[in-house]
């Protein structure tokens, strides 16, 4: 008995092919439309915990990537720091070699070197206090507003001495990886009476005072050989950054196709799709249409 | 057997045919008419008159045919498998409803759901770490875990309004079963009557099975045919409804999701109150499984589940910042101990809130190493990436709720196809064909023509018979 086909069995099934053919269309249709593979989690549970995995990487790569600018501008501007205060350091040396003249100068001549000697201070001071963004390169992590005070500071402040509290300023460019961005302010420039303003103020006032300053060329090349070791150190952590800005961009590019992969599906296929399933709507309607036109009344008369 | 007797013979015949007619009408008419099983026209032969006396011993022929009754050619065994396989996607299809639009409304994967305001947090964080001290990085980050806090409120109160909305559906589907069950009672005592006074209670039968299916999708309820023609609804094995009584049941228990645990959500007999209906399936017994409260393996009903762990990821996110951002110090490199996320009284997801209101509250640097430090900022920043992080709490919520989703529908799939199998095959069985019942017009009619036929020779008999009788030769 189960075996009869009624009418409305017959109609009740080609409604039902006909509702199934359309959603499916109805849904190649989303899909080529939105051209996203997964709309709702359902869709593919495993490939929403992928996605979001891997959005939640890309975000943390375009953070990397800001860090790691930030890191490669401190280091920068500590570079040029560097530089500069070991260029004007060789000044202070030439004019210390020609001030040791002592035979040679007259005191006016002294005097003179005195004066520029005073203004190359002045300057290394400034250098000193370099700043990134409003932060002194060379004062770590304090708030001081100063990397190093000159002989007006406000007690407490010491001057010539290194505000830092010596810990260090860190950007993290990988997700296991920090690397140092700032310069040791102390390491550079000394401390208190080993600083290399007070070396400047000594040869100033063994000029003034008629003490030979040829012995104070040894200080200098001390100081200056710390300053090309730090140099030297800052520029091997710039060239760290810049492998890392590299190894960053190109790990963006794999996240994003390892995201478009798991989410997006490919336009020419979703269209393919979308045809093959409009022929077989339009199929199934025409079938229907002749199905359901004729009974034995047609026959009859 | 008498002159006549031809005739009404022939005048049964006529009879008959136009009632197969009648019934092959009322087919044709109720083609399309839903829950309307085909009939049929039962005939017997009449038998020959009793013989008594002295005519007995005599070759008799019968007198004619009658209709003894209007078949109703339904099944109760597949009737029967409509309401079962009903029940059973009746129950699955609420559920499947239900988890369709709680995993509609994570907004996942996309760019605004909870995951991508998680790593915007992340990214404040790193944001103030590069920037200590500065005004604006620090906004930044108060807004960014704003919103996050308020996502995770949002998706909870969704939770919540659905939670609440379906407890309303549930009580329309109880208003509905009443009416249903009031109905089948009705007519259980019209098909009585109708029945014992020997009429045809066809139509009425339809309707109460129709009745009955409306019963069976609501509560999973089987039906007991009783020899009075009368049908028993039973609920669990309770009776809804007994001959023309029907007893009404009400849904009861808390109205709020947060009461769910102490007062779940259940149906009850209107007459014993307290006492809960024992459901057999269906979509009361579907809505109310998914009403139910969560519990301690997260195998409660899915709403109040959802909204748990919404609680348990709100804690956990504030916990996790909070527990970094005590070891840090604020800018003055002393003050150390403070939160960053408040979680305040009733749901954690709706009570998650954010202290500091500007740079000053947030404490960024690792205590002795400079108020310009950043790598408490950093460390925070950092928990994303965590073994453990909130990121992976919540990818996991969304995958289970999404898993979830998926075996519902599924198995939501699965009961509509043996649903359709069932009612394919009620159908097949009681529906009307139109070649069928053409042909049986066809038959009807030529059975017409021939008892017509019959009387018409009868007739031409007794005309000889009367006027032409001592005529022959004349």
């Amino acid at each position: 008995m189960i075996n009869r086909v009624t009418n409305q069995g017959l109609m009740m099934t080609a409604q039902r092919n006909l509702q199934q053919s359309l959603s499916q269309l109805a849904q190649k249709q989303n899909t080529a439309g939105t051209l996203k593979r997964i709309e709702q989690p359902s869709d593919d549970p495993s490939g929403t915990a992928d996605s979001l995995r891997i959005r939640a990487e890309q975000a943390s790569v375009v953070q990397f990537g800001r860090n790691i600018n930030d890191g490669n501008a401190w280091l920068s501007t500590a570079e040029t720091a560097l530089s500069k205060t070991n260029s004007l350091l060789q000044k202070v040396r030439e004019l210390t070699v020609q001030g040791a003249n002592d035979g040679a100068l007259s005191a006016v001549q002294k005097e003179a070197i005195a004066v520029e000697l005073e203004t190359l201070r002045a300057e290394l001071m400034t250098t000193a206090n370099s700043e990134y963004l409003g932060r002194n390169i060379f004062a770590g992590n304090s708030t001081d507003g100063k990397a190093f005070h000159d002989l007006d500071a406000v007690p407490p402040a010491v001057p010539y001495t290194s505000t830092s509290t010596g810990s260090i300023v860190e950007r993290r460019i990988g997700a296991n990886t920090t690397i140092r961005v700032d310069a040791d302010g102390a390491a550079v420039f000394g401390q208190g009476d080993a600083s290399v303003f007070k070396l400047v103020d000594n040869i100033i006032s063994d000029l003034r005072s008629g003490v030979n300053i040829g012995a104070r060329l040894n200080e200098i090349d001390t100081r200056s050989s710390a300053i090309l070791g730090e140099w030297g150190a800052v520029g091997a952590r710039q060239s760290q950054v810049l492998k890392a800005q590299g190894a960053n961009v190109s790990e963006s590019v794999s996240l994003e196709a390892q995201r478009a992969d798991i989410e997006d599906v490919d336009l020419g296929q979703a269209i393919i799709e979308l045809k093959a399933q409009e022929l077989n709507y339009q199929s199934a309607l025409s079938v229907t249409a002749r199905a359901l036109q004729q009974s034995l009344m047609d026959f009859l008369r | 057997m008498s002159t006549f007797s031809g005739l009404n013979a022939a005048y049964t015949g006529l009879v008959a045919a136009r009632q197969g007619i009648d019934v092959v009408g009322q087919n044709m008419l109720n083609m399309n008419t839903e829950g309307y099983t085909r009939q049929r026209s039962v005939q017997s032969a009449s038998g020959s008159l009793a013989q008594v006396g002295p005519l007995m011993g005599k070759v008799q022929v019968g007198q004619g045919v009658s209709v003894t009754g209007m078949q109703r050619l339904g099944d109760n065994f597949l009737d029967a498998k409509v309401r079962t396989t009903t029940a059973a996607s009746g129950y699955w299809g609420v559920r499947a409803n239900e988890l369709t639009t709680l995993q509609s409304s994570l907004n996942e994967p996309s760019k605004n759901g909870i995951s991508t305001q998680l790593t915007n947090v992340w990214g404040a964080w790193s944001g103030v770490a590069l920037k200590t001290g500065d005004a604006a990085a620090a906004a930044v980050l108060i807004q960014e875990s704003k919103a996050l806090a308020g996502q995770i409120a949002v998706g909870y109160t969704a939770v919540d309004n659905q939670w609440s909305q379906l407890r309303n559906q549930t009580v329309g589907m109880a208003t509905e079963l009443n009416e249903a069950a009031t109905q089948v009672a009705g007519l259980n005592g019209l098909i009585r009557s109708t029945l014992a006074a020997g009429a045809s209670a066809n139509e009425l039968i339809d309707q109460r099975n129709l009745l009955t299916t409306t019963i069976s999708t609501l509560t999973g309820a089987t039906v007991r045919n009783m020899p009075d023609g009368t049908a028993e609804v039973l609920v669990g094995g309770n009776t809804l409804v007994s001959g023309d009584k029907s007893y009404a049941v009400a849904v009861t228990g808390t109205s709020a999701m947060v009461g769910a645990a102490g007062d779940p959500v259940k149906l009850s007999w209107v007459t014993r109150p307290g006492v809960p209906v024992t459901l057999d399936g269906g979509e009361i017994a579907g809505a109310l499984s998914t009403l139910s409260a969560a519990n301690a393996t997260g195998t409660g009903g899915a709403l109040a589940e959802a909204a748990n762990q919404y609680n348990v990821f709100a804690q956990e996110v504030a916990d996790k910042v909070n527990a970094v951002h005590r070891t840090g110090t604020l800018a003055d490199g002393v003050t150390t101990g403070l939160d960053f996320f408040a979680v305040g009284a009733g749901p954690a997801a709706l009570g998650l809130t954010v202290i500091p209101t500007g740079v000053a509250g947030i404490a960024t640097a690792k205590p002795g190493a400079g108020g310009a430090d950043g790598s408490i900022a950093s460390a925070i920043a950092s928990l994303g990436k965590a073994v453990d992080s909130p990121d992976k709490s919540w990818s996991t919520i969304v995958t289970g709720i999404a898993v979830a989703a998926r075996t519902g529908l599924q198995q939501s799939a699965l009961a509509d196809l043996s649903t359709k199998a069932a009612v394919g095959n009620q159908l097949s069985n009681a529906s009307v064909d139109v070649d069928e019942e053409n042909i049986h017009m066809v038959a009807f009619q030529t059975a017409y023509n021939a008892a017509a036929r019959v009387m018409t020779s009868v007739d031409e008999m007794l005309d000889t018979l009367i006027n032409r009788t001592g005529i022959v030769g004349r």
